[in-house]
């Protein structure tokens, strides 16, 4: 699929302190997750995309114009910030109005779209309040909110589920992947995987400025040949199959759990992996109750990435 | 509804986005403006004008036998009072927010990324700042005016004066409202420099003889103000050579434009510092 977001040997420097070193990206329509620790270059990232800055060095495009100077650009934009900064005494509907108005609507689109928004985010009842009145998780809700309503096809979210709690996670988690579910492209960024896991597989690691590795969570766990894959394998005889499995050239290591059923087994190759195992399957030369794979999940290939032991 | 398709005023096309996006930044800008606590400590400052003018007007019914000139007084005290000082502090004030206040706040991102050129941000928030400006400070001066000559309000030739020093006020707001702006822009601690440059810069070099006297605003805006040099007040309106007063509106239209612009440029290349 064609990318929308294009960025070329992206470099960014604040006075000497490095943000963003040389990073070459594309990014597709789908939910994208950003996700390194803090300060590793995130929000730099986001800000150069949405042309808050300007690169030391390289560029960034979006459908292959650079976006600073383009401001008809924005409406095809949506940009959730960190920051939980809002417009001084606003209300939340005199805010997502307002911001509406900065879209262009008019008078009474934008008063009938932010009804709308307002019921989206359940944030109706509480239109007229002041923001200041709001808890967090409120403010998050209308901070989304704002970026989600003049329909964007790309959307920007800057760590969106930060300081939510478990409920208004679940709920802004749902938001946006129906949001992303529609061609759309979406970018949201995040220092805790598991946010990043429920929200999509494709994932962007950053970290020191630098991005380590894009793609599906899969296909980077793949590329990290000095990390082999952990496979972890429940069969009556796992001590026949450890025997089998130790002469192939991609097995790295198998080791026995604290149950004697449980087998893991350390590949390079995955694909040649499982292949082998279905073979042995399918001959009849064992039997296998369960597969799973324990580091396939986000943590690992982070920790993998980051030099993390 | 597909991706971007709800209805909007011609979003995509650049050039169409230039005086709408103005018109916008104007309108938010005028609705936070006057709920902001700063517009309302500066109206309580505008009433400053009207205490001085009813002290003038107590003083003057406790001593009958004095005559009493209420255009002399309002010409020498509240309009230097008003051009001196409550122009210099709500201009400074109202200019160096323009491009600060968001960037403080955090809600830079909001105006930066919205479908609106960079330059309409600082001149929509200059147009609101103007208007609140002379608000504030148009009230003192016309309610002292007529507190002050209470006695003449029938002539009509009074009211050529009373047009004529709200045209000087728009002027001078226009000018000091544009310096400040690009100051704001410009430079960081702009209030600290502006505060400098209002009761420093301005006040010593309207005194130095020569072309000197021409790099403070306040020359020009003292060179069409209808001041007669002599009496109580002449040390206050001491003006060495006064420019012509077409050139003085000439020079205080071309300050507000050269700086609107050069804050407009230097707004269009900000960007927020990495601790902001």
């Amino acid at each position: 699929m064609k990318p929308r977001i294009v960025a070329e040997h992206l470099s960014r420097w604040y006075g000497n302190v490095l943000g963003l070193s040389d990073v070459n990206l594309e990014i597709g329509p789908g939910i994208t997750g950003l996700l390194g620790p803090n300060g590793a270059g995130k929000s730099t990232l986001l800000k150069l995309i949405t042309g808050q800055i300007r690169p030391s060095l390289g560029r960034v495009t979006i459908d292959g114009q650079p976006v600073r100077g383009r401001a008809e650009l924005f409406s095809r934009l949506g940009y959730c910030p960190e920051q939980d900064a809002f417009f001084d005494g606003f209300t939340g509907w005199q805010f997502l109005y307002w911001l509406l108005r900065l879209h262009h609507f008019t008078e009474k689109k934008a008063a009938e779209r932010t009804e709308e928004m307002l019921r989206l985010v359940e944030l109706e009842a509480d239109a007229h309040r002041p923001i200041r009145s709001y808890s967090r998780g409120m403010r998050q809700r209308l901070k989304l909110a704002q970026a989600l309503a003049h329909e964007p096809e790309i959307l920007i979210l800057d760590e969106p589920l930060n300081g939510l709690d478990p409920l208004g996670k679940r709920k802004m988690i749902r938001l946006i992947r129906d949001f992303g579910q529609e061609g759309r492209l979406v970018l949201v960024s995040s220092h805790i995987l598991p946010e990043i896991e429920a929200l999509t597989r494709q994932i962007i690691l950053i970290h020191q400025g630098k991005v380590f590795a894009q793609g599906d969570i899969h296909e980077i766990r793949d590329l990290i040949e000095r990390h082999p894959h952990v496979v972890s394998v429940r069969t009556r005889d796992s001590r026949r199959l450890a025997a089998w499995l130790i002469q192939q050239p991609y097995v790295v290591k198998a080791y026995f759990g604290e149950n004697d059923d449980n087998l893991f087994v350390e590949t390079r190759d995955r694909d040649k992996f499982f292949h082998f195992l279905l073979e042995l399957v399918a001959e009849g030369r064992i039997e296998i109750e369960e597969i799973t794979s324990p580091d396939d999940n986000l943590q690992a290939v982070f920790d993998y990435l980051i030099g993390k032991p | 509804m597909k991706p971007g398709m709800l209805e909007r005023v011609n979003a995509e096309k650049k050039g169409s986005l230039f005086l709408p996006g103005i018109k916008i930044i104007f309108q938010l800008s005028f609705f936070q403006g006057k709920r902001s606590k700063k517009s309302r400590l500066f109206a309580l400052l505008s009433f400053s004008p009207i205490v001085i003018a009813l002290f003038l007007r107590i003083h003057q019914t406790l001593s009958p036998e004095r005559s009493f000139d209420g255009l002399y007084f309002f010409n020498n005290a509240i309009l230097l009072f008003i051009f001196q000082f409550l122009v210099l502090v709500v201009t400074l004030f109202y200019g160096t927010s323009i491009s600060t206040d968001d960037l403080e706040a955090g809600t830079w991102a909001y105006l930066v990324t919205r479908p609106i050129p960079r330059a309409t941000i600082v001149l929509g928030k200059y147009l609101s700042s103007l208007i609140l400006a002379a608000a504030i400070t148009g009230t003192g001066l016309i309610i002292s005016f007529f507190i002050l000559n209470l006695e003449s309000l029938t002539r009509l030739s009074i009211y050529g004066y009373l047009i004529k020093d709200i045209a000087i006020l728009w002027l001078a707001l226009m000018a000091y409202t544009s310096f400040f702006t690009f100051l704001g822009a410009a430079i960081r601690r702009s209030v600290f420099f502006g505060l400098i440059f209002s009761f420093g810069w301005e006040n010593v070099i309207q005194y130095f003889p020569g072309s000197t006297q021409r790099l403070a605003i306040i020359h020009y805006i003292k060179s069409i103000i209808p001041l007669p040099s002599t009496g109580r007040f002449s040390f206050l309106t001491f003006q060495l050579e006064p420019t012509k007063p077409a050139y003085a509106i000439l020079a205080l239209l071309g300050i507000s434009i050269f700086f609107l612009a050069l804050a407009c440029l230097i707004f269009i290349y900000k960007e927020p510092r990495a601790e902001d």
